[in-house]
Parts: C-alpha cells; structure tokens; sequence
C-alpha cells in the first residue's frame, strides 16, 4: 500500500514553483558583500522581522519576532530598514528570468512565481528536468543568491517539491513518485490548506498528506468544500489549479498601515496619522479607478492588541475627506485616552470599479462632479511633487513628525545615496552594490 | 520609360520615326540614354535633378524603418537587464582606466572574467573594482593606479561582476 503510486504518469504538466530563498534578506547580502554570512534580518521600520537569512533563522530569528527579542537571542545580528524598491527591482528581474523559457508565469508573490513548462522539450531539446535546472543556475547567477526550485505536475505539488529542501534546493517530483513525498508530510504542510481544515482532518485520523491523497473521492466530496476537493486531486497527480499569468492589478480591497515609534496617546498625533493612511489608500484607490462601499479602521496599542470598526458607505467613494466624516465618530468611539498606540490601519473594502455611481437622494451631483475634479488635481500635483505636497489639513501633526524617532527611522542605504539627476523620489530603476568599496 | 509606341501615342505623332528623330534629340543632349537594345532610359541629367530636388524640398520627415534600426541609450550600455548592477566609485585606485571617484560603472552579474576585464571582486567582504589579470592558470587583480600594488589571493578570488560600462554625468 506504502509502496503503491498515486498515480503512472511522469509529467502530464510540467509546473515549476520557484521561491526566493530568505528573498528580502539574500537581496541585502547579494548588494552587500559586508552582510555575507552574518544574521540579517529585514523590517526594522516594522519593529518586527519581516525576513531574516539563513544564519538569522540558524540562531532561532523567527518572522514576526519583536526587534528587541532578537538582539536577545543573537545580539550581532544586522538589522535593516526595508528597502522595498529594491526588492521590487529584483523581484521583476525573477519573473523576467523565468520568462525566457515560458510565458505562461505567475507572479504569486514578491519572491516566488509559478510556470508551466509544457511542451518546451522539442524546442529547447532538453527534458524538464534540466530547463529547471538552467533556470535555477540563471536566476542564483546573475542575481547573487539561490532559489529553490520544485517541478511536478501540478501547483500543489511543485509547492510540496520547492520546500522539500531549502535553501537551493531542485527537486523533482514526477507523478508517480508524488506517494514518497507524502508519505511523512503532515497534511497542514500543504498549500491552501490551513489549520482549521487541519483540525478537521485530525479529528478524522488523517494527519499525514499521503493518508489525505489516499481518501475516498466520495468521501472527500461529501465532507469537504470545492477547494479542498481540488487540492486532493492535485495529491492525486491531476492537474487543476491553472497558471494564472494574468497581472496582479485587481485589488479586493485596499490597505494602508503605519506603524509610528515612540507609541503615543495623543489623540490628535494618532487621528492624523489614521488620516493620513486614508489619503493614501484613496489615492491608491483612485490610481486603479476603484472606489470603495466599506471601509474598516483599526487602532493597534502599545501591548500589540488591534481594536477596529468597519462602517457601510452611502454610496462607493474615494474622496478621504467624505469618508473622513464617516470614520471621524468610529474613531472617537474606539480611541482611549491613556492608552498609548503604535499603529493606525486604514482598509478600504468591496471595491467597484469607478464607472457610473449610483447618487443617493441627498447627493448634489454637481458637487460630486466638482469633487472628481478637485481630486484629479491634487493626484496630479501629487505625482509631480511627491506623495507630501498636498494633503488634508487632519494629515498634518503625522506630515510633520517622522514616522520613527530614533534608529528605526533609519532609511535603506540605497535611499541615502542620491546621484546626480536623481532626486529624493526617482532614482534610477537598476539595484545598487552597496557597503563599503575597499581601494 | 515608355516604348516608341506609346510614345507616338501620347504626343499624337502619325509614325514611330517621329518619335525617333525626338528621342536623338534628347539623347544628344543627355536628357534620354539608349540601352544595349535600343530601348530608351533616363539619362544622367533625370539623376542629377532628382538629387537637387530632395535638397529643395529640404528633409523628409523620419520614416519609421529608419529608426528601427536605432537602440536606446540602455541597449547601448546594458547587455543583460537582468544581470546588470551599478556601483557608485569610491577612490581612485582605477584612474588611469579612466574611472574616478562619484562615477557609476554599470556591472553585470554571471559573466566570466577574461584577462583585461575590469571586475568588482570581493575581498575580505568588501567591493573592490581592479583589472582581472590572468595569467598561467594564476589570476589576480591590478589596479590603474601606481600608487596600489597588485593584489594576489590567498585563496580563491571570488569575482562578482564585470564592468560593461562607466557613466560620468557633468550637469543635470
């Protein structure tokens, strides 16, 4: 039974899933040749890691841990502020790599993408096996440090290969071999499913995923929903989940956090900063042409505890200083004085595309033509002069101060150095060595 | 060009041999040519005039093929967009290659290093740019500058990237 396959075939698909090893920390160490070898560690205008590298990981460095919990546990470890741009820079550079081999390529992550390589033997006169193996020589090469690669037939699996082993790992997984992979795999170790379908399937002895895959197709129809159904046909060796290439522009919803250090209990300071991530998220809104009918707030104390509140709209909107009014007495009602907070969210829910909206009763529609304007120009005047030049007078006490005192303000190397016809906003879109450059 | 034929035709002459006579004249004075077997062709004064014409009429405007085969001023310096970096130069260690400090050398990741290469290499975990000497199966780094001795790992010589291209920018 052990023994049996899950299905004959090798590669009915060929996909691939590659992921960026400890991506935002390998981006730093590649650029920076004073960071080989030593913990790193991202997110420090977070105030929590948001990426660490394999020597950071080695001294027990997990995602999400506090800043001052990780000097602790590995007081030389290097921590940087975010330099996203950066890793945006590289990130593209990883699709693009891939992309001379496939068209077919998912962006699914900033470090990670999905291809299908399907019927690119003849051309390329090389099996599967060694076009993920050139890719992967390719992407460590010219971008300085590794990917792990898996390359099975389906999505599902090509996740269960990419981790298999890690870092620069490149495994593959032909269908018939998908049973030994399984066999010791815990069943919340697979892709898409989390830990309440976990829980249910415990409930039911199967916690390996090879005990999953060798369920009853009747019974997993009838106990479980489409998507997990589909997920067990993948175990299966069937291909579902189809490489969806198209570009990520389609927003559910539209977030805007800011964490702010020293925390402050200040209800002005922190209603200017709420303010100010409903501007942003506006204006992002805008830029897509989207407007929203919900919008949910929340206050984050000190202690990492989030209180929020979500209100209904009259009407789909995308002008901060109409929903401003909405979320003015839903802020009131959750601000305590006394408390100290470090961090405002802004979320702006069931998008619609801006076409024709419905006014209701008490809308004039030319003041709604006249606000349209008014925001056509100061997106405009924003995009010229930066993100800073025009803003809502409730924005102002977060405008002024920085966004951290102290060393997590400290800004991404890259954004300190400015060359000349370069300015604070654009800088050239090619990554930068960084670090010291010996004589 | 016509045939006598049509000639005739157009002018309205009764026979071919009128259209002859006209056609001599014309070629006595350069405005026709005879080929091998009698048939008439522009004579050189047609090119001479077409030429003066293209001067009058002054340039024509940029035709589309004409610039297809024009690159970008990033075609002209980067090879793999990919692969390439740039480095912002520190020290003058590479002068007399003509890279000075407050430069941009544009590098490119997962070449192999030829002798005569510039190359960012990585010693005792910092950049440095040199020439990429080999020689006898032994490589080293030299700089541009007499004041730098060579260098010569102790172990292997990790080689970064190669320089493709120094951008210096003198006014914004």
């Amino acid at each position: 039974m052990l023994s049996q396959p899950l299905t004959l075939g090798f590669f009915s698909k060929a996909i691939v899933h590659i992921d960026g090893d400890a991506f935002f920390a390998s981006c730093e160490q590649s650029l920076n040749p004073t960071l080989k070898g030593k913990p790193v560690v991202t997110g420090k205008e977070r105030g929590i890691a948001s990426s660490m590298s394999y020597e950071a990981k080695a001294r027990g460095v997990t995602r999400g841990m506090r800043l001052f919990e990780i000097k602790k546990i590995c007081p030389d470890a290097v921590i940087l502020p975010s330099d996203y741009e950066t890793y945006s820079l590289l990130s593209q550079r990883l699709y693009s790599i891939v992309r001379r081999y496939t068209p077919d390529v998912e962006e699914y992550g900033i470090d990670e993408c999905f291809a299908d390589l399907t019927g690119l033997r003849r051309i390329y006169r090389m099996s599967y096996e060694s076009m993920a193996e050139k890719i992967k020589q390719e992407l460590d090469s010219e971008l300085g440090f590794t990917f792990s690669i898996g390359l099975a037939p389906n999505k599902v699996i090509a996740k269960v290969a990419s981790k298999w082993k890690k870092p620069s790992g490149l495994t593959i997984i032909p269908g018939r071999l998908i049973h030994q992979y399984l066999q010791n795999l815990p069943v919340e170790k697979i892709w898409g499913i989390g830990g309440q379908t976990a829980a249910f399937l415990n409930k039911h002895g199967i916690r390996l995923a090879l005990d999953f895959a060798r369920q009853n197709e009747l019974w997993v129809k009838a106990l479980l929903s489409k998507p997990f159904y589909e997920i067990w046909q993948e175990l299966n060796g069937k291909f579902i989940f189809p490489i969806d290439t198209s570009k990520k522009i389609v927003y559910r919803s539209i977030q805007k956090m800011k964490t702010f250090t020293p925390a402050s209990s200040d209800r002005d300071f922190v209603f200017a900063q709420l303010s100010q991530n409903l501007e942003n998220a506006c204006m992002k809104a805008r830029r897509y042409k989207l407007a929203a009918r919900e919008v949910l707030i929340f206050l984050r104390t000190q202690g990492f505890d989030d209180v929020g509140l979500k209100i209904r709209l009259s009407r789909p909107n995308a002008h901060p200083h109409e929903i401003m009014k909405a979320i003015t007495p839903l802020f009131n009602h959750i601000f305590k004085s006394e408390t100290f907070y470090r961090a405002t969210c802004v979320t702006l829910l069931q998008l619609d595309e801006i076409k024709v909206v419905q006014l209701t009763l008490f809308d004039s529609p030319l003041t709604v033509e006249k606000w349209n304007e008014i925001y056509q120009n100061v997106d405009e005047l924003r995009d010229k002069y930066g993100k800073h030049s025009v803003f809502l007078g409730s924005s102002l006490l977060a405008h002024q101060a920085r966004q951290h005192e102290g060393e997590r303000g400290m800004l991404p190397e890259r954004r300190e150095v400015t060359l000349k016809g370069e300015t604070k906003r654009k800088r050239l879109g090619i990554p930068m060595f960084m670090g010291d450059i010996a004589w | 060009m016509p045939t006598y034929t049509e000639i005739m035709q157009i002018i309205g002459y009764k026979s071919r041999n009128s259209v002859f006579k006209l056609v001599n004249k014309l070629a006595d004075l350069h405005y026709l040519e005879k080929d091998s077997s009698g048939r008439i062709i522009p004579g050189r004064l047609f090119h001479a005039v077409k030429i003066l014409g293209i001067v009058e009429a002054g340039f024509p405007s940029a035709a589309e093929e004409e610039l297809i085969d024009t690159i970008s001023i990033d075609e002209f310096l980067i090879s793999n967009k990919e692969a390439t970096y740039m480095l912002k130069v520190s020290g003058d260690s590479m002068k007399d290659a003509g890279i000075l400090p407050g430069d941009i050398v544009l590098v490119e990741r997962g070449l192999e290093a030829k002798d005569g290469d510039i190359a960012i290499a990585k010693v005792d975990g910092e950049w440095t740019m040199k020439y990429f000497r080999k020689t006898g199966g032994k490589a080293y780094l030299e700089p541009a500058n007499e004041k730098y001795k060579p260098i010569h790992p102790r172990e292997s010589l990790v080689i970064a990237a190669v320089v493709r291209a120094v951008i210096r920018k003198y006014r914004c």
